[in-house]
């Protein structure tokens, strides 16, 4: 027999609703427009065509892919030991250097970007005392170039890595490792044999999150005066030549490719990300796993490991703060004028910032926690027909690139709706709306391990005691994972105040973010200090939202971003 | 009078067939337990009584009104069942406190506070809990949990009140203790009870009637005393209690109910046969430890085997002998202060009115 109760029913069809308007229609009308023959009604694969034809274009899209492999092997070679450092090692100060390896993520990485044209460009910080104590006589090229878009992205994606693989081996039952011991594989080989293959699956999901970041992150190039990239050509081809008919089109076929690669990408991962798979792999997280004490080389290899990780983390906040209370540092390799003229700037001038982003972010928190909270419910609870497509259609939003939300909300939405004569692409509320789907991939997977972590048994007392399903979501259900769904809440909103991809498509005069500003601070080419400071503002907010919940902090990370 | 009726309920999941087309009437007043190993079907069962399971087939009637027909369409959710529950793990809300726990439900029948109040406080007495209400539960010992899923089962004064394994988590002293509270609970307020176990032992101290099954399906229901001296077949002659099994066939029916058995080795029993055998049929003896006894010489005339002791364990309040016969291997209870050793030879006495032919 099937019975669904309507509560559920109406449920589901409301969030089908959602992901139809919101996210199938505009990325379907982005794909539909590369299809579009140029000065036609005719629809065919002209573009695709002249794209790839075009040896400028198809040099983007090799760049594109090539720095995607490029960030997933520096990542991987830098993660996976200082994962199986902190994952294994019993070391004084994992605590500290857990959160240190994790707080890239919190950081957007344009500013990181920044951060690093100051400290590592031509006359940066680096070259400037390199030279003043005399070790080069002409500044080394540290990261104008592909490597050095490679070392910023990898910087910024680390935890993605160190995250998941931790996760893994710490959720590797011991007696493997001590199975393959007895029988005398040790070390390396027992690494290699019995640890990392254990690891894989975490491994995938991050490995994913890297390259579909790399992929779709179009500011980092353009900040280190790159643009042979996809998502950085379709930027400027659609936001500076949407007029020229060619252009346009070869920005929305790359636009269309970032987004095909990514989603390729997640079929490839899909068994390693998917929510339900994310499920099975949970289970037995709550013991420590193996740690083993060390000490000689072994232990100082591990410490300076360590710490070299932190320091290179620790610069772009370094740098930041430094700048934001400085002006006039050109040349020198510490600023020699100190002063708060950029946060008073900040405060006077520009407090239009800082209100939109609390308040597109805050009303994206909200769509965001109701539909969320209800894709969760309907995932881990319910045995609706189309519950599995809900999942995976929301899954897919993490292979979305924001440029592509962006886009296809202007195109989309940018006409009057008939009837309403509204247009949704016009009106403000497309801000906070393009923010919370942007944010609702992570938002669910962290819900959702709530709702595993909650006793059915629990609700199912409530039901019988005479409670319709609604009540019990709210008088048993919620209040019980309220924690876990809190601590989601406080990384939706960091996340969503960093969002630049989807908005600078869609922001007007009046409507600008924080993000949005440091970019045409920056585009301005005023003085790095107002972007700078606005970046030490974003960079406060983050960290005292991140003190409320610090203590399930690395628990938050790890459910938002991990695969187990 | 049939309070609750199930007819030919099935329940799948997936390939897996749990609940296989059952029949099931329980009286008003009545304590019923499900009784099977794990796997069974026993707890899907009793989850589509309460509505958590929707059945693939089949009718459940509480009261005379039709609360789930797969072939009519009709489903009533949980919440307007008016049943009582307990749970294996007792799900009692850890965010509440004890007396919100169990005025919970009242709440929702939106009765005044006062009434409210003096129902938790009656409910509270009944459970042995005054003076806890201001408690967390995880103030509590999982005795006292229990008792508190128990008292917000109660509280509403539901129709029917059903349990799932309730007291699987405590520990064995508290644990036979409690068999006899929830029992005198249930008389005392003259409720309706379907109650879970895998437990045999359990299910013959509470139970009015005991429902045994196996695979899904119904393989005995009837009175604690009937299912142990009478079970229908050997999955219930094995599960209930410990069962020694002789193979053979029928050689003669004599009257009420006896008759010759040939065990497969040449011996002549005589025993009581199940009515659905006739003469030439296979089947097999059932006869419990405590049915044989042992006698060094001098053993009665029929009925009598030679044997030899295999194996001997010394419990204290019994002394248990494994002894071989042609081959079989039959366990016997002895009263403890018999003493014979291991591979002494002795002569065994089956007693003819307690030992019982059934089909294969």
């Amino acid at each position: 027999m099937r019975y669904w109760s309507r509560g559920d029913t109406l449920l589901l069809i409301t969030l089908y609703v959602f992901v139809i308007l919101f996210i199938i229609y505009p990325i379907g009308i982005v794909f539909l427009e590369s299809l579009k023959v140029p000065n036609t009604n005719k629809l065919g694969l002209d573009n695709y065509v002249n794209f790839f034809s075009d040896p400028y274009y198809f040099k983007c899209f090799r760049n594109s892919v090539i720095l995607g492999i490029l960030t997933i092997i520096s990542t991987t070679i830098i993660g996976f030991p200082l994962a199986y450092i902190l994952a294994r090692y019993r070391i004084r100060g994992k605590t500290i250097f857990t959160a240190l390896t994790l707080l890239p993520i919190l950081l957007p990485p344009y500013v990181g970007a920044f951060a690093f044209i100051i400290f590592f460009g031509k006359y940066g910080t680096l070259n400037l005392l390199l030279e003043e104590w005399g070790l080069i006589s002409e500044p080394i090229n540290f990261i104008y170039g592909l490597h050095g878009i490679v070392l910023v992205e990898t910087i910024h994606l680390l935890p993605f890595i160190v995250l998941n693989v931790t996760a893994g081996i710490t959720q590797i039952d011991p007696s493997f490792e001590e199975a393959a011991e007895v029988v005398g594989a040790s070390g390396l080989w027992r690494a290699l044999t019995v640890t990392i293959p254990l690891v894989v699956p975490n491994y995938m999901a991050g490995a994913f999150l890297v390259f579909i970041f790399t992929m779709a992150d179009w500011l980092t190039p353009l900040i280190l005066g790159q643009t042979d990239f996809l998502a950085t050509i379709a930027y400027i081809n659609i936001a500076y030549h949407f007029t020229d008919v060619q252009r346009k089109y070869m920005g929305i076929i790359a636009t269309v490719l970032a987004a095909s690669t990514c989603i390729a990408a997640l079929l490839v991962a899909r068994k390693y990300v998917e929510m339900k798979s994310y499920a099975a792999l949970s289970k037995g997280t709550t013991y420590e796993g193996r740690v083993i004490p060390i000490g000689g080389i072994k232990k100082i290899i591990a410490y300076l490991y360590c710490i070299f990780i932190s320091a290179l983390v620790l610069i772009s906040p370094f740098v930041i703060t430094i700048a934001a209370f400085s002006r006039r540092w050109i040349l020198t390799p510490f600023p020699e004028y100190w002063t708060f003229e950029n946060i008073r700037m900040l405060f006077i001038e520009l407090p239009m910032y800082i209100r939109n982003t609390f308040v597109f972010s805050g009303i994206a928190l909200l769509m965001g926690v109701v539909v969320g909270l209800g894709v969760a419910y309907i995932v881990a609870r319910s045995n609706m027909p189309g519950r599995d497509l809900l999942d995976s259609l929301f899954t897919m939003i993490l292979a979305i690139p924001g440029i592509v939300v962006g886009v296809g909300y202007l195109i989309g939405y940018g006409s009057e709706i008939p009837l309403l004569g509204f247009s949704l692409a016009r009106s403000w509320i497309v801000m906070p709306l393009a923010l919370a789907v942007r944010r609702l991939p992570y938002f669910i997977r962290s819900a959702y391990a709530s709702f595993l972590q909650l006793d059915k048994t629990l609700e199912e007392a409530a039901e019988v005691s005479g409670s319709s399903k609604l009540r019990v979501f709210f008088t048993i259900s919620l209040p019980l994972i309220m924690r876990g769904v809190f601590a989601g809440m406080v990384m939706f909103f960091i996340m969503a105040m960093q969002e630049i991809s989807s908005t600078i498509f869609l922001y007007k005069p009046g409507w600008e973010t924080m993000p949005i500003g440091i970019f045409l601070q920056w585009h301005r080419g005023t003085e790095f200090g107002v972007p700078a400071a606005l970046a030490f503002l974003m960079i406060i907010i983050t960290f005292s939202l991140l003190m409320i919940i610090s203590k399930l902090g690395q628990r938050v990370l790890g459910g938002a971003f991990s695969a187990a | 009078m049939t309070f609750i009726q199930i007819r030919n309920l099935v329940k799948k999941f997936g390939e897996v067939i749990a609940v296989d087309h059952i029949d099931l009437d329980v009286k008003k007043g009545e304590l019923i337990t499900l009784l099977g190993p794990s796997g069974c079907g026993k707890t899907t069962t009793l989850r589509c009584i309460a509505g958590l399971e929707i059945p693939d087939g089949g009718e459940i009637t509480i009261e005379g009104k039709v609360v789930t027909s797969a072939e009519k369409g009709i489903f009533i959710p949980p919440h307007k069942r008016g049943i009582g529950m307990v749970f294996q793990n007792y799900a009692v809300w850890p965010h509440m406190r004890v007396y919100d726990n169990i005025a919970y439900g009242l709440k929702l029948m939106k009765l005044p506070k006062s009434e409210i109040k003096s129902r938790v406080k009656e409910v509270l007495e009944l459970v042995g809990l005054e003076g806890l209400e201001r408690r967390y539960p995880t103030q509590l010992s999982g005795g006292q949990q229990q008792r508190v899923a128990l008292a917000r089962a109660l509280v509403t004064q539901p129709r029917v009140l059903l349990l799932d394994e309730p007291l699987s988590n405590l520990d064995a002293k508290l644990r036979e203790r409690m068999r006899f509270e929830i029992r005198g609970l249930v008389k005392k307020v003259k409720i309706t009870t379907v109650y879970v176990t895998h437990d045999q032992a359990e299910a013959m101290v509470i139970s009015d009637r005991i429902v045994i099954m196996n695979r899904g399906k119904i393989m005995q229901i009837g009175k604690p005393e009937e299912i142990y001296m009478h079970p229908a077949n050997r999955f219930v002659a094995d599960f209930i209690g410990i069962s020694n099994f002789i193979p053979g066939k029928i050689e003669a029916l004599l009257e009420n109910f006896t008759g010759v058995f040939s065990t497969d080795f040449g011996e002549k029993i005589i025993c009581k046969i199940s009515p659905r055998l006739k003469t030439g049929d296979r089947a097999f003896i059932l006869v419990r430890p405590e049915d044989i006894l042992m006698y060094k010489s001098n053993p009665p005339s029929e009925n009598s085997f030679k044997a030899k002791i295999k194996h001997r364990v010394y419990l204290g309040n019994v002394t248990y002998y494994w002894v071989i016969v042609d081959s079989n291997e039959l366990r016997i209870q002895a009263p403890p202060e018999t003493y014979h050793k291991e591979g002494e030879e002795v002569f065994i006495y089956i007693k003819p009115d307690k030992c019982l032919a059934l089909p294969e």
